[in-house]
C-alpha cells in the first residue's frame, strides 16, 4: 500500500506557510537572490563573452576565470563579503558571492556559442555589407543564443543550490528550513526543505532547457532543416 | 596452498591490529570536545589534568556537533567530553521543561543513555541570554527581560533554531509578556545588534564579545533560559582516580574564569593547551 511520507504532514501544515519564514516567502527570498544574481552576472558575463567570442582575443581570461571561480570557497567568501560590507549590506555581499559562481559559465557560454560559429558565416554577411554591429545583432547572436542559454541553465544549478547558505549570514531563502530544521532536529522539515530546493532547482531547469531547444528549432526552421 | 597462506597471513594482521587496538583503548583515556574553541580549551583541561594524575590521554578534539560526536561516545570511541547540562538535556530529551541548574543536572543525569555518566558540575556556564547594547539599555532603563514589556515592540535577532526554542518568542510572551519580532540573523547576530538591525539578540553567555563591545545581558528572574552548566560526561572506561581530577577542574572553574579563557583565546590567539595549563597552575592544579 502506498504510504504518505511523514514529511508531508510538515509540507502541508497551514503554520509552515505563513509568516516572514513561512514557505511562501523563503521561496520568494530564495528566487530573487538566485534571479538577482545570475541578472548580475549576466549584464557584464554575456557581452563579454560575445566580445571575446566574436574577435577571438582574450580566450585566456574565459579558461582562467573558469577555473579560478571554481577554486574560490564560497562559503569563505560570503562571510568575508558579509564581513566587509557590514550587515546591513547582507543582501548585496551575498548576491555578490553568487555572481562569482555565476559569471564564469555564462561567460563560457557565450564565448563558446559566438566561436563554434563556423567562419564562413560572419564572412558572407559581412560580404552582404553588414557592419559589425548587425552582424551581431542579426547572426552570430542569434545563433549563439541556445549556448549562452546553455550558459545560464549552469549558472541557475549552481546558484540555486548555493543560495542555501544565505541563512547562516541573516537572510532567508529554502535552505532555512534546512539549517532551522537541523539544529532542531526535525527531520521532516529538513526533508521537505530539501525536496522543495530539488524542485525548484529541476523546474528552472527545465524551463531553460525548453528555451534552449526552442531557440536551436527556430534556427533549424530558418535555415531551411539543414542546421546541424 | 597459496591462497591458504594468504589467508594465516591475513589472519595473523588483522589479529595483530585488533591488539594493538585493544591495547590502545585501555590505557589511554580518549578525550573529545566540540569544533568550538572554548570547549575545547576546557577539553584541554581536562587532558592536562589527567596527565598530572599519571594517565595517558589521547586528544581527539574539534569533534564537530552533537549530531557527530554524541554516537562517536555511544559507541565508545571516546571516554570523556566537556558538555553544556541544559543543551544536552535538550538534545536527548527534547521536551524537558527544568531550567534551573540543579534540576538540569538531575535530568540530564535521569536522561544519559546506559553507559554515560555526568561527572560533577561545575559553576561556569555557557548558556543562551538576551543580551542589548548599552545604549539600548539605558535609552530604556532596562535591567531585566522583564522591563522589556514596557516597551512597543522589541526585535530579537538570534539563530534560525530560536524561532521555536521554549526560550524563544512563545517563552518571552508567556513568561514575561513581551511581544517580539523575530529576525534570523544567523552568525551574523551580534553584528546586527551592533549595527541596530535589532534591538535583542541571543547570545551565549560566556561570549567575550559581551565584555569587548560593552553588551549588556539582561537578567532572567522568572528562569526563561535552561542553565547550561560545564559537565563532563565520562564512559565507563574511566577509573575513580581520572574522576577525581577532573571534578576537580570542574570544581575549581567559576563562570568568569571561562569568560576569560575565551577573551585570551580571542585575543590573544594563543592555543588551547597554553590557556588552559595557564588556568590550571593559577589554580594550583598542575605544576
Amino acid at each position: 500500500m502506498f504510504e504518505i511520507p511523514e514529511f508531508w504532514g510538515w509540507l502541508t501544515s497551514p503554520e509552515n506557510w505563513e509568516g516572514r519564514y513561512g514557505i511562501p516567502s523563503l521561496l520568494a527570498e530564495h528566487l530573487v537572490l538566485t534571479l538577482a544574481a545570475i541578472f548580475a552576472a549576466g549584464l557584464i558575463a554575456v557581452p563579454l563573452g560575445i566580445v571575446i567570442g566574436h574577435f577571438n582575443r582574450g580566450t585566456a581570461l574565459v579558461v582562467l576565470l573558469g577555473s579560478a571561480s571554481r577554486a574560490v570557497p564560497t562559503m569563505g567568501l560570503l562571510f568575508a563579503l558579509v564581513m566587509l560590507l557590514g550587515v546591513q549590506q547582507r543582501e548585496l555581499a551575498v548576491v555578490i558571492a553568487l555572481v562569482a559562481i555565476a559569471f564564469s559559465p555564462i561567460l563560457a557560454g557565450s564565448y563558446a556559442g559566438i566561436g563554434a560559429i563556423e567562419k564562413h558565416i560572419p564572412d558572407a554577411a559581412k560580404a552582404q555589407g553588414l557592419t559589425t554591429w548587425q552582424l551581431l545583432r542579426i547572426v552570430e547572436i542569434p545563433l549563439a543564443l541556445p549556448a549562452i542559454i546553455g550558459g545560464l541553465r549552469v549558472a541557475w544549478i549552481q546558484v540555486v543550490s548555493t543560495v542555501v547558505l544565505a541563512p547562516l549570514v541573516g537572510l532567508s531563502g529554502l535552505g532555512f528550513g534546512i539549517i532551522q530544521g537541523l539544529a532542531l532536529r526535525n527531520f521532516d522539515q529538513v526533508v521537505a526543505s530539501a525536496l522543495m530546493i530539488v524542485v525548484v532547482t529541476v523546474l528552472g531547469d527545465q524551463l531553460l532547457g525548453f528555451a534552449q531547444k526552442t531557440q536551436a528549432f527556430r534556427l533549424g526552421h530558418l535555415s531551411g532543416g539543414n542546421s546541424k | 596452498m597459496k591462497n591458504k597462506i594468504k589467508l594465516g597471513i591475513a589472519a595473523i594482521a588483522v589479529s595483530t591490529l585488533g591488539l594493538a587496538g585493544c591495547a590502545q583503548t585501555s590505557e589511554a583515556i580518549v578525550i573529545g570536545s566540540q569544533a568550538y574553541y572554548s570547549n575545547e580549551i576546557v577539553a584541554e583541561a581536562y587532558a592536562q589534568a589527567l596527565e598530572e594524575a599519571g594517565y595517558t590521554v589521547e586528544r581527539n578534539f574539534s569533534l564537530g556537533q552533537r549530531d557527530v560526536y554524541v554516537p562517536a561516545i555511544l559507541e565508545g570511541e571516546v571516554d570523556l567530553f566537556p558538555e553544556y547540562t541544559g543543551n544536552l538535556l535538550q538534545y536527548f530529551d527534547p521536551s524537558a521543561t527544568q531550567t534551573e541548574a540543579q534540576a538540569v543536572y538531575a535530568a540530564l543525569a535521569a536522561a544519559l543513555p546506559e553507559g554515560l555518566t555526568a561527572l560533577a558540575l561545575s559553576p561556569a556556564s555557557d548558556q543562551d541570554s538576551y543580551n542589548v547594547t548599552q545604549e539600548f539599555a539605558s535609552a530604556n532603563n532596562l535591567i531585566s527581560i522583564a522591563d522589556l514589556a514596557n516597551l512597543g515592540s522589541v526585535t530579537l535577532g538570534g539563530a534560525p533554531e530560536l524561532a521555536e526554542r521554549p526560550y524563544g518568542p512563545s517563552g518571552l510572551l508567556s513568561v514575561y509578556g513581551v511581544t517580539v519580532d523575530f529576525v534570523a540573523t544567523g552568525d551574523t547576530t551580534v553584528e546586527s545588534l551592533v549595527a541596530g538591525e535589532v534591538d535583542m539578540a541571543n547570545v551565549y553567555s560566556a561570549d567575550p564579545r559581551i565584555n569587548q563591545l560593552g553588551l549588556v545581558t539582561l537578567s532572567d528572574p522568572e528562569g526563561l533560559f535552561l542553565a547550561s552548566n560545564l559537565v563532563p560526561i565520562a564512559s565507563a572506561a574511566l577509573d575513580q582516580g581520572a574522576i577525581d581530577a577532573i571534578n576537580a577542574v570542574s570544581l575549581a572553574m567559576s563562570a568568569d574564569e571561562l569568560v576569560a579563557m575565551n577573551v585570551r583565546s580571542v585575543e590573544e590567539e594563543l592555543s588551547a593547551a597554553e590557556i588552559a595549563g595557564d588556568w590550571l597552575r593559577s589554580e594550583g592544579l598542575i605544576d
